[in-house]
């Protein structure tokens, strides 16, 4: 891979992944996160 | 071994210590041993007496846990508040051939010790019937004589369920002094929306609820994401109710109330807590779902112990 | 230029036990937590931590990204999460596994274990077996979740429920220790987390870091990224003499020298210590550095 488009790939990438971390967030992704990361879910650690 | 050794050594200091601190008060009332005429007096020798059998008994933990082991073997167990000494004496005698000499006439002096420690606290307690209910110091070494085995352990341990008045999910005005009043037994399950193994036992909890309902009790939800009455969510939570087949009622109320603190500080989930009808709740709380075979069982306990005592 | 660059990482990989221990404290500062038996419940829970770090451990300061992708791609509500994804398309991009190497609390936990004077052994022969977090990452974290659902449309974090032992060793044994409630709760499902737990333990002290080679979909996700990581190795052809020195100190079995932005390489830096003539260094920056080293002037050695 040339410079170039290295460089390309990582704007790319970064431009598109700050996209979809920002759509995630607006379409209520952040607050389904924060729902389960506050409880302890019994099965998500291997309790019971 | 050596942790347990270290541990009764620190019982046995912190009991003398205690039995010291207890032994300046009534000498200081100018009442001594004799007759205690107030409740308070009479408490403050109670305690005093059953540190001192304590005390006895963590003095020589091995030659008495030898006593105890023995008495397991087929001894008849004390019943019906016989004298606690008593049961010692005849444990000890029937086990004679275990101790040498000396280690008998010990274990007899201090039994006959405890005997009549054991007789003045069951006179203090004919006098002062509320003695028994409260039994001083930590109270796992001595067995309070007399003490009546069906009434339900009222030592402090029982907590209030936090009163709310809230709704549920239809908008009905729920009060929690009501609710608990008019149910023998009031299974109270915690949960969210999102929580896989919650959504899983409701409709076992639906079950549970109609089973209840013949004995006289009830089961209720409380959705932790509907606190406040925040629409959106109460309509999510009714969806996956209706899903899953669940018509119990499900309730919620202020976030910032005594209730509702004490959901916020209920971190795993699905918890379930059983009420009796005076509010009170009833053992531990059950943590993770009851379609899991141990908690299906630790639930029927607690909820099979409510309804015998509220039968009384 | 070039030699300011071969010091800056010649500290960086020296400090990197410090730089591991400090990501570690970071990513669980709520340490009385741990006394009381509860979970932070503060906001900070909405943000990834970098590292796999349960979010069910009393200290964690934010969410675990496996975690919390499973818990939005099972919800009824999504079946793909654009935020985590996008988080971690950005870490990729910008640190790429430099965060397995430096910011992880279970490498870390894994790289202590390896400390323990045995007989060590190599992975080299058990290439084949790093494609499987690979698959792990696929269908444990996003097929199984997003699609085995129940009635209601929820899926189980499956990557949580069976495989991971870092929330057995964060999560389910702190808590039930100081928690009655859970203790009681312990069932068949912990015997074998925590079995897994034992075994990864076991298997760290023999060879170095197999979960992280093998298991970590968090650690497939950023190798995926290496390649096109600002953070990256770099190789001065000019002084290379050819030792061999920095593939056999590399304990990931990566060649530097032939591949230094390889999907397994975590940037600990064993190799720019071992390199007798100061040629391995890290680079940060676009492009690959080749063509226009001016750029790499500006860059900093900092995440």
């Amino acid at each position: 891979m040339s410079h170039r488009k290295k460089a390309a790939a990582q704007v790319t990438l970064l431009l598109a992944g700050a996209a979809m971390l920002c759509f995630g967030v607006w379409r209520g992704e952040a607050a389904t996160v924060l729902s389960k990361a506050i409880k302890l879910c019994l099965e998500c650690v291997g309790i019971g | 071994m050596n942790a347990k050794k270290i541990i009764t050594l620190l019982l046995a200091a912190v009991l003398v210590l205690s039995l010291a601190a207890c032994g300046t008060k009534p000498a200081e009332n100018g009442g001594g041993d004799g007759e205690p005429q107030t409740l308070e007096e009479a408490r403050t020798l109670y305690d005093q007496l059953v540190a001192q059998e304590n005390a006895i008994q963590t003095e020589n933990t091995e030659l008495w846990e030898k006593v105890f082991l023995s008495a397991d073997k087929g001894m008849a167990m004390m019943e019906d508040g016989k004298n606690y000494g008593e049961f010692l004496l005849s444990t000890i005698e029937a086990a004679k051939e275990q101790f040498t000499d000396e280690e008998y006439e010990l274990l007899k002096e201090k039994a006959t010790e405890i005997k009549n420690i054991e007789d003045r606290l069951a006179a203090l307690e004919e006098k002062f019937p509320s003695l028994s209910e409260t039994p001083a110091g930590d109270g796992s070494m001595s067995v309070p004589a007399g003490s009546d085995k069906t009434t339900p352990p009222d030592d402090g341990s029982m907590q209030k369920f936090p009163a709310f008045e809230g709704k549920d999910l239809d908008g009905n005005t729920v009060k929690s002094s009501e609710l608990f009043a008019k149910n023998a037994v009031t299974v109270v399950n915690f949960w969210f929306t999102t929580c896989n193994p919650c959504v899983g036992e409701l409709s076992e909890l639906d079950a549970l609820n109609k089973e209840l309902a013949e004995k006289g009790g009830a089961l209720i939800g409380v959705n932790t994401f509907t606190l406040d009455g925040d629409e959106t969510t109460i309509s999510e939570a009714k969806d996956v109710l209706a899903k899953k087949g669940a018509t119990y009622q499900n309730v919620y109320f202020a976030s910032d109330g005594e209730a509702g603190k004490f959901t916020t500080n209920i971190f795993a989930y699905p918890t379930t807590y059983v009420v009796d009808r005076n509010g009170n709740i009833v053992g531990d709380p059950i943590v993770g779902a009851i379609t899991e075979k141990k908690q299906a069982e630790a639930l029927q306990a607690q909820i099979d112990k409510a309804l015998s005592a509220d039968r009384g | 230029m070039g030699k300011k660059f071969s010091n800056v990482s010649q500290a960086l990989s020296r400090l990197r036990g410090w730089i591991q221990a400090g990501a570690a404290l970071l990513t669980n500062l709520h340490l009385p937590n741990f006394l009381k038996g509860g979970l932070y419940q503060g906001a900070g829970k909405t943000v990834c931590v970098p590292g796999l770090n349960c979010y069910s451990c009393p200290a964690a300061s934010g969410a675990c990204p496996i975690g919390a992708f499973q818990a939005v791609v099972g919800s009824s509500k999504f079946s793909f999460s654009y935020y985590i994804t996008g988080f971690l398309i950005l870490l990729g991009v910008l640190l790429g596994r430099f965060i397995c190497g430096f910011l992880c609390p279970f490498g870390w936990f894994q790289e202590l274990l390896h400390k323990i004077p045995t007989k060590k052994l190599s992975t080299k022969k058990l290439k084949p077996l790093t494609y499987l977090k690979y698959a792990v990452l696929l269908v444990m974290v996003f097929l199984l979740p997003a699609f085995l659902v129940n009635d209601v449309g929820m899926g189980d974090p499956f990557f949580c429920k069976y495989l991971c032992p870092q929330g057995v060793l964060e999560g389910a044994i702190p808590l039930s220790l100081a928690n009655s409630g859970i203790r009681a709760a312990l069932g068949k499902l912990f015997t074998w987390k925590f079995s897994i737990l034992l075994s990864v333990i076991a298997l760290s002290v023999l060879f170095y870091r197999p979960f992280c080679k093998w298991l970590c979909p968090l650690g497939a996700f950023y190798a995926l990224f290496n390649r096109v990581s600002l953070f990256q190795m770099k190789v001065d052809k000019n002084k290379c003499v050819s030792c061999g020195k920095c593939a056999k100190a590399c304990k990931m079995d990566v060649d530097v020298t032939k591949t230094p932005n390889h999907t397994e390489c975590i940037r600990c830096g064993m190799c720019v210590r071992a390199c007798p003539t100061s040629a391995v260094s890290f680079r940060y920056g676009f492009g690959d550095g080749k063509k226009e080293p001016a750029n790499e002037l500006k860059t900093e050695e900092t995440k």
